[in-house]
């Protein structure tokens, strides 16, 4: 069975000894190839060589695009910072206002070198392993690039006090994203992955969200021809997760570390994916011991759980998270068979 | 809503994101009593309510940060009206570490230290640690408060320590780290040697006074 047809059986819903599996390694196959992050998230060639690394050490059934999402930013006229032993991130925001932004041009999916940049490496990783194994393309919620390209504080203030000129950023950034995850799945992504936190009421107000935000989130992805996962985007889903079971195109729901996949799956009801959830960026400190009984909990509790798939919460895992560890998780669930 | 009680409806309003009619309400107060009387007695006590309630994680970030617009229009309101708080504590030096741009929690966090009566020197965003020690030492200030939202950020901190350490100054000079990333790794503030960190931004008054041993203003 190929990792495709794995996930593709957790998507219908049918029975299989083992969960599909994936880790977030996109920052990872730079370590495992050896190459400088600032050639890595510039090079789509280098990266796909880094996720061939990624999936020739661990096997996971989903591989993804970069999770450098400051390069959609950049796109737009961020300043972005390469650092030695992380993803970029955005050095200085584009604009400092709702009015600036809506002056800014629009980036050319086509054509912008930041955005090229993440397609090709979808392209690149889909060609290396010939369409047995699924590559996720991520990509900011429509609701969140404008925190990347103006700043949190402006978004918020946009958001609070000026509703008119967020609704207008709102429906460029629903172009924009539209555009990219498309572009992403023509260039070979099986499905899409939206990190969103301005979804959250963690974030942000409740009304704020059912009057500006949910509607935006749902007029964004009903534009995108593929299967959508939505991720928790670092804050825990579960306690807001009925509220999003309506978003048009999402076949899954990656939620936090925090949340319990059983109350996820109760509220999801059996027809959708459930994506989780051990926590990915504190990985490397815990030890060996207690990061395998955690996958073993997970997967004891989901045994009956044919339309889960195993993925860390969180962002990516970082660089200094030792490989022997990733490689017995890999080999734990690839040898479970508790599913059947 | 809690209509008769002040303090009650304040937090309401902020809690539900009525701005204006929060500051309304400061308003009415602040023709009857003042605008010092006002902060003292209806703005700092619902502050500290919001932050317990931000630290319980009941409250939004848009909550937090609505509270920190209103204290800021509030003492603009009370300086024009020639009512300033007396900037009795301090300074601090505040700022973001070497490479981090995330500035809203350092503008909360100066707001909230500047209601609570704390001079405050906001050096901005990229601060190198040379910068914050040497602005330390000019200024003669005993807290210098970082500000970093992610931990390739945070780790920069520890510069900061270490040139404390190497001028002799951590004994006179307290480190308060704060930032997203502090949230998600405790351990954190003692891995870049920090002496203390807030929960949210309306803690940082009384992080501050603990720091310097001193009790908060009742």
């Amino acid at each position: 069975m190929t990792s495709m047809e794995r996930v593709l059986a957790a998507l219908s819903g049918t029975p299989q000894p083992r969960p599909p599996f994936t880790l977030a390694l996109s920052l990872y196959g730079a370590r495992l190839s050896g190459c400088p992050l600032s050639r890595y998230f510039r090079d789509a060639e280098s990266y796909g060589a880094g996720q061939q690394a990624v999936y020739d050490s661990f096997a996971p059934d989903i591989l993804f695009s970069p999770f450098a999402l400051p390069l959609e930013a950049e796109a737009f006229g961020s300043e972005v910072i390469f650092l030695p032993d992380y993803a970029p991130n955005v050095r200085k925001p584009a604009v400092r206002s709702a009015e600036a932004f809506l002056d800014l041009d629009m980036p050319d999916v086509d054509n912008h070198p930041s955005l090229l940049y993440l397609r090709q490496a979808i392209a690149s990783t889909a060609a290396r392993v010939h369409g047995e194994v699924p590559v996720c393309g991520i990509l900011t919620a429509a609701v969140d690039l404008p925190a990347i390209v103006m700043g949190i504080d402006q978004w918020l203030e946009t958001l609070l006090f000026d509703g008119d000129r967020a609704a207008a950023i709102l429906t460029r950034c629903i172009d924009h994203f539209a555009a990219l995850a498309n572009a992403m799945l023509h260039d070979g992504a099986a499905f899409i992955a939206v990190p969103a936190m301005f979804t959250n009421p963690r974030l942000v107000f409740r009304r704020m969200i059912d009057d500006l935000i949910l509607p935006a989130m749902a007029r964004s992805f009903a534009l995108v021809r593929g299967p959508i996962v939505f991720h928790h985007g670092g804050n825990p889903m579960v306690p807001f997760l009925e509220d999003y079971l309506d978003l048009p195109g999402v076949v899954g729901y990656a939620v936090d570390h925090r949340d319990p996949l059983g109350k996820a799956r109760h509220l999801l009801g059996p027809e959708k994916l459930l994506l989780g959830n051990i926590n990915g960026p504190a990985l490397a400190r815990l030890s060996p011991q207690r990061a395998l009984a955690k996958v073993d909990d997970i997967l004891h509790d989901r045994q009956d759980d044919y339309r889960f798939i195993f993925l860390n919460a969180g962002a990516d895992i970082p660089l200094d998270t030792p490989p022997e560890l990733l490689q017995a998780i890999s080999r734990k669930i690839t040898s479970y068979t508790g599913g059947m | 809503m809690n209509e008769g009680d002040p303090r009650k409806l304040l937090i309401d309003l902020i809690l539900i994101g009525e701005r204006q009619q929060a500051m309304t309400l400061l308003c009415r107060s602040a023709e009857a009593f003042g605008w010092r009387q006002t902060i003292f007695t209806l703005l700092e006590p619902a502050l500290e309510d919001i932050g317990r309630r931000w630290e319980a994680e009941h409250i939004s970030l848009a909550a937090g940060y609505l509270a920190g617009k209103i204290a800021e229009e509030v003492l603009l309101r009370a300086a024009e009206q020639e009512e300033s708080l007396p900037e009795v504590k301090g300074p601090i030096i505040l700022g973001n570490t070497e490479d981090d741009y995330h500035s809203l929690g350092r503008k909360l966090v100066a707001i909230f230290l500047r209601t609570g009566g704390w001079k405050v020197i906001d050096l901005g965003n990229d601060v190198l640690a040379e910068d914050f020690v040497e602005a330390a030492e000019r200024h003669e200030a005993k807290i210098i408060g970082v500000s970093a939202m992610m931990l390739s950020t945070a780790e920069n901190i520890a510069k900061i320590r270490n040139l404390l350490e190497k001028r002799g100054l951590s004994a006179d000079i307290k480190l308060a780290v704060g930032g997203a990333v502090f949230k998600l790794r405790p351990e954190l503030v003692a891995e870049v040697g920090g002496d203390g960190t807030a929960a949210n931004a309306v803690d940082a008054p009384g992080l501050m006074a603990r720091l310097l041993g001193e009790e908060a203003r009742p």
